[in-house]
């Protein structure tokens, strides 16, 4: 693009005009300046954005629509539940909680503007169970830099955690894959000595957190053979029929699985139908939930009857009790508020609503613990102090201190029975804990961590 | 004062006015509103790419996400690798995307029409595909953590403590009014006027002189630095990575571009307008009726989609062409 020499000949008349030209645009300009830094002589911020002498607003962000939100979906639903049960019972400390979810459809890209919106809309005063590893890179620094609390998110992506001073705001609301992966290795090395193990994962850091808990227990694969995956999101649409035709043809026998709910499904009725089936499946807990299983394969025609005798016998881990464990004292709490409260499209209870509503309760306990006063700051300080006291409906404690803000430290390892419970291997629930670093998987003993009973009305009062 | 042609400057008081209108804009709205024009702008450069390359030289692109991935990865590696500040990322983009442009140009200058619309669709559909074939270099699936940090000193003195959106509105001005002024320039200019007669008549062209290979390949190499600057700085949102360069992106661009007019630089302006703000405006009109998600959070591409098809069918030349009446009878 060349700019050619014009052919005027009147050169001084045009260059005063010129000049004048220049010299309005600049004076308009220059007052345009003037008036622009008037303007933005704003006041400092005094006190934290988000909460008020009646109500708290908590964000969160989420696949409600899209490839990845079945199942996911209903984590809001569940959490909103729970804040309009401790609402109707008063609030916390005289206010009500309120939560604002955005759908970013699992697209980091979304994922950016709809935190805008959550800031600078909504206003909120932190985030809650934010759901989503790759999403959640797109936005954790800035959720940070503007010291907003980023708590109880539903990633085990170890890196989120393990750096407070990098990440001072995000705390854990899961396990972390490492962790579990290490205590599942383990017991898979323990169990099936002789087994050929393999392993299905999705290319993300999800499942490259998974893929490397494995290997620090000493549990080895080989890409081609014992090793297959696929791009994370992209089950639906390449099917994995190939990925299991490999695992087949290089006769493996037990198939660890690291991946999404859907994708799990989708591996399970695949295999089936390419005749493949392994002695047993070993799934990590964020792709084990029954539900979600047989809604997907009902949805392909598969009937309810034959998803739960697929999910039979299937290996999994957990920190929390099983959905289906009608004995247990939180899910019976849990469920009763679900049945009451859920105002979602999908109330059916099942383990995204358990961990969704574990979320809530553990933020309801912080925020009577941090008291009338509680301000980002120091709720983020109870938290570091108390973590490791609080108690849910895990049989785990959080992992919470000053130089480490994982979630969940511990696991049990159970099976899908042909009804689609899951009760612990061996008859007896043991816990199995360890780090996302090189330590040992060890045995919890209940001195270190005993479970607290469920208060009465479901609330817990801070820890002292 | 260099000496430009009379259109020359008009454009840059035009584009002058541009960047004076937006700064004034920056301060006028919330910080959720400044980050939705942050956005229109860096989308606006890749729809004034579009215009560039489909509205005055007549190819059709379907994968203009891909070049803006291009131009996105390449100013991630220069920032995370090679440490580069962020303006010289930017600038290393659009060599990058230009020069991948070129290489792309050459591959596909024998096809036209549907065929390099096919070829584009491919590419984009390839980016994460590719990023994850060369995962150790690429990040995979998961992408680079970049941002466009806090406000250098000099700017904070001139304009003020800025909050993260209106410092990338402001970061990312002017590179957007840059691109007003040079598209805006290409169009009137004789460069320009050649490559109309490309679009219009090939064959006729070519007997005026017109280098048709040579020609294509060049307007598929600017085109594509523009969508590489762009993704570059939609990348530096706070995320680079295949799912942020989906193949909605390549249609959403496209869609903007025939919404608003993808014959003039104005029409790309308003088509991205509409297309950042769309989502919102749905949503506040139907946020009373209680909807559930798996029905409200499809409007706005239900909308999106059948803008389109009315655009297409009753108004092709789209919403600026409609603003430019009289120009019409000289043929623009």
């Amino acid at each position: 693009m060349t700019i050619a020499k014009p052919l005027w000949s009147n050169g001084k008349r045009e260059k005063e005009c010129e000049v004048v030209r220049i010299r309005k645009s600049l004076s308009i300009f220059s007052s345009l300046l003037a008036a622009s830094l008037v303007l933005t002589a704003l006041p400092a911020q005094a006190a934290d954005q988000g909460i008020t002498s009646s109500e708290i607003v908590f964000g969160m962000q989420l696949p409600q629509t899209g490839p990845a939100s079945p199942g996911y979906n209903k984590v809001d639903d569940a959490i909103r539940a729970y804040f309009d049960y401790v609402n109707s019972k008063g609030g916390v400390n005289g206010r009500d909680l309120r939560l604002v979810a955005e759908d970013d459809t699992y697209s980091p890209g979304v994922t950016i503007s709809t935190l805008s919106k959550l800031i600078n809309e909504d206003k909120v005063f932190g985030m809650i169970g934010n759901v989503g590893t790759q999403t959640h890179l797109a936005v954790i620094d800035r959720i940070n830099r503007d010291a907003i609390p980023d708590l109880f998110t539903l990633s085990g992506y170890s890196n989120f955690y393990n750096n407070p001073k990098k990440y001072p705001t995000t705390f854990g609301g899961l396990g972390t894959y490492v962790a579990e992966s290490k205590i599942v290795g383990e017991y898979v090395k323990k169990t099936f000595p002789g087994k050929k193990v393999g392993i299905l994962y999705q290319t993300d850091d999800f499942g490259r957190n998974c893929l490397a808990g494995f290997n620090a227990v000493g549990l080895t694969f080989e890409k081609g053979k014992t090793a297959a995956n696929f791009i994370a999101g992209t089950q639906g649409s390449i099917g994995l029929a190939s990925q299991l035709t490999q695992l087949k043809a290089n006769g493996v026998e037990v198939v660890l699985f690291a991946a999404v709910a859907s994708a799990f499904a989708l591996a399970v009725s695949t295999a089936n139908a390419i005749g493949y089936k392994p002695a047993n499946w070993v799934v990590t807990s964020v792709g084990a939930d029954a539900t979600t299983f047989q809604t997907i394969l009902g949805a392909r025609g598969v009937p309810a009857a034959t998803s739960a005798a697929l999910l039979n016998g299937v290996i999994t881990a957990s920190f929390a009790p099983a959905p289906t464990d009608a004995a247990d004292p939180y899910v019976t709490a849990f469920k009763k508020i679900n049945d009451e409260f859920n105002k979602g499209p999908d109330k059916r209870w099942d383990n995204n609503i358990l961990i969704g509503m574990n979320s809530a309760y553990l933020l309801v306990q912080a925020l009577n613990g941090a008291g009338q006063n509680v301000t980002r700051k120091n709720l983020i300080s109870y938290l570091e102090t108390n973590g490791k006291k609080m108690s849910g409906a895990a049989f785990a404690p959080l992992g919470y201190s000053k130089s480490s803000h994982e979630g969940y430290v511990g696991y049990w390892i159970g099976k899908y029975d042909t009804q689609t419970n899951i009760t612990p291997v061996d008859g007896k629930r043991v816990v199995y804990t360890t780090d996302s670093a090189k330590g040992a998987v060890k045995v919890l003993s209940e001195k270190t961590f005993k479970r607290a009973s469920v208060p009465a009305d479901t609330i817990a009062k801070g820890v002292k | 004062m260099f000496k430009l042609k009379s259109y020359g400057r008009r454009n840059l008081y035009k584009s002058i006015f541009f960047a004076l209108f937006f700064i004034w804009l920056s301060f006028s709205v919330e910080a959720y509103n400044q980050g939705q024009v942050a956005v229109t702008l860096m989308l606006f450069i890749a729809v004034a790419s579009i215009v560039l390359l489909t509205g005055l030289s007549g190819q059709i692109s379907l994968g203009q996400g891909a070049l803006m991935a291009i131009g996105g990865y390449g100013s991630a590696l220069l920032i995370v690798n090679q440490n580069f500040p962020i303006w010289a990322a930017l600038i290393g983009s659009i060599a990058i995307a230009f020069v991948s442009g070129l290489i792309l140009g050459i591959i596909s200058a024998r096809l036209s029409g549907p065929y390099l619309a096919g070829t584009t669709l491919v590419i984009a559909l390839a980016v994460p595909t590719i990023a994850n074939r060369f995962e150790s270099v690429l990040a995979g699936n998961i992408g680079f953590m970049v941002d466009f940090k806090s406000p250098p000193a000099w700017v904070t003195q001139i304009f003020g403590e800025l909050g993260y959106e209106h410092w990338q509105l402001i970061a990312t001005l002017p590179f957007a009014t840059l691109t007003f002024f040079f598209i805006s320039n290409i169009l009137k200019s004789r460069t320009g006027r050649s490559w109309k007669a490309l679009r219009d008549n090939e064959t006729a062209a070519a007997l005026l002189g017109v280098k048709i290979g040579n020609t294509k390949v060049f307007v598929f190499a600017i085109s594509s630095a523009f969508a590489g600057l762009a993704g570059a700085l939609y990348g530096l949102r706070g995320i680079v990575g295949p799912s942020v360069y989906a193949v909605s992106l390549s249609l959403s661009l496209l869609t903007a571009a025939i919404l608003g007019g993808v014959r003039s630089i104005f029409g790309a302006l308003l088509g991205t307008v509409i297309i950042v703000f769309l989502p919102d405006w749905i949503h506040d009109v139907v946020k009373d009726l209680e909807l559930s998600e798996q029905i409200s959070n499809f409007l706005p591409a239900f909308f999106a989609g059948a803008l389109l098809v009315l655009t297409v069918v009753l108004n092709p030349g789209g919403i600026a062409s409609n603003l430019h009446h009289h120009k019409k009878k000289t043929g623009q």
